[in-house]
């Protein structure tokens, strides 16, 4: 199980989403069923995290909302419960509907969930935009950062009576926002330049972006997308 | 890429991180705010026009083709790797906006008042069409029946002609625009004032 994982990088992942996507498009009805098990087994097999998205009590609200409301909306009422009248014509579409949502959600899940920020930045390396990960990693770590920064230009405004202006002053606060970030942005400028960061020598290169083993992965997907596409 | 110097990728994260926060926070405000509905309207329209915003001030600072794309990327990975369940969704809207802005402001010459208005314009106005691909791509075929039904049942309860269905939704897509377009002058204006305010011009 960890080895499919340890063996796989980012380009996999990636890879494996874009082909969940177009397939999901393009797939008809009636081989959602397969595709939904394909992208299971994928996600188990590489280390279930994926699979936490199948305990989310938001998925499944969204998944039963989308069957309990297809009856009532779509195709001719056939069925009488009681004083509802339903259409099995729509409850068959909604569980379509559900079903390909259902299917997206998870690829979406199984993919974000095997990717770190360490797999990402290597990645990125390796496509020779070292300077994106750098970037990224910049990013995850400016948020305590931006909150003091937001934190004290609100407070700031607010004691000096700039909600009775509040054009002029989210104009003030914007401004004061961007500055002050910005200005922290040149001291991680300066950081990095006394480390000798340079954002074009990517350390990846010379290495291939996609291993033997992903490539071998996405000639299987490749395969196995044609010959869904095939038997529909 | 070679032309990126280390400031220009800080200044990237810098903006990057900005918009991110915002998503996390007010969009997620926001969603809890306005039913699922109403997302549409009002949580997407608005999100999209400070997104839209954001980036183009972040512009102002990297003027290189790409980097709008770039602050794009950095966000849509933030909301990603954050916490909160699955997320496609503004992830894809995120991404769409950025290309779209991409788009507008890719030219050699310098860059123009007007430029900023049409990528903000093109930036928020994909959230008109972000419901109907969404719905395509999570529902497939069926939504098309869901979206005629409605219509229909929508005109028959209102009493409105098929008409003015269109003309309500040709006002919904001038919303857009004519935010888009307040977004991309705003953008203008509050690039020149803080590159001011920090003595960069």
């Amino acid at each position: 199980m960890t080895s499919l994982r340890s063996r796989l990088n980012a380009g996999s992942y990636l890879a494996f989403l874009v082909w969940a996507l177009v397939l999901v498009a393009l797939l008809p009805d009636s081989h959602l069923g397969p595709l939904l098990a394909l992208v299971v087994a994928f996600g188990w097999l590489t280390g279930r995290g994926g699979l936490q998205v199948l305990a989310s009590r938001r998925l499944w609200m969204f998944l039963l909302s989308t069957l309990a409301v297809t009856p009532f909306i779509l195709g001719e009422a056939d069925v009488r419960w009681g004083l509802l009248r339903l259409s099995r014509d729509g409850l068959e579409t909604g569980f379509w509907m559900a079903l390909r949502a259902a299917t997206l959600m998870l690829a979406f899940g199984v993919s974000v969930a095997a990717l770190s920020l360490a797999q990402m930045m290597h990645l990125f390396d390796r496509l020779g935009l070292r300077g994106l990960g750098f970037a990224l990693g910049v990013a995850l770590n400016l948020g305590p950062t931006l909150h003091d920064t937001v934190e004290a230009a609100y407070h700031t405004l607010r004691l000096r009576g700039g909600l009775r202006r509040p054009i002029q002053t989210a104009r003030l606060f914007l401004i004061t926002v961007v500055a002050n970030a910005l200005r922290y942005g040149d001291d991680v400028v300066q950081a990095a330049s006394a480390r000798a960061f340079d954002p074009a020598a990517g350390t990846g290169r010379g290495e291939p972006a996609l291993g033997r083993a992903d490539r071998a992965f996405i000639a299987g997907l490749a395969a196995l997308g044609v010959g869904l596409l095939l038997a529909g | 890429m070679t032309s990126y110097t280390v400031r220009d990728w800080v200044y990237i994260a810098v903006f990057g991180a900005l918009w991110g926060a915002l998503e996390l926070t007010l969009g997620a405000y926001l969603h809890v705010l306005f039913p699922p509905l109403a997302n549409t309207f009002f949580t997407g329209l608005i999100m999209a026009g400070i997104g839209a915003l954001i980036a183009l001030v972040g512009r102002t600072f990297v003027p290189q083709t790409g980097a709008v794309l770039f602050i794009g990327i950095i966000t849509a990975l933030l909301k990603v790797l954050s916490l909160g369940g699955v997320k496609i969704g503004p992830v894809v809207a995120i991404l769409a906006e950025v290309i779209l802005m991409e788009l507008a402001l890719l030219s050699k010459a310098s860059p123009a008042r007007w430029r900023y208005v049409l990528a903000g314009a093109l930036a928020v106005t994909w959230n008109f069409f972000h419901k109907f691909v969404m719905m395509r791509l999570l529902y497939g075929q069926g939504i098309s029946e869901v979206y005629v039904k409605m219509v229909k049942e929508g005109s028959h309860t209102l009493g409105l002609d098929v008409r003015q269905a269109v003309a309500i939704i040709v006002v919904l897509f001038l919303l857009r625009v004519a935010v888009g377009a307040v977004a991309g002058w705003l953008g203008w204006d509050l690039g020149r004032l803080v590159a001011r305010r920090l003595a960069r011009t």
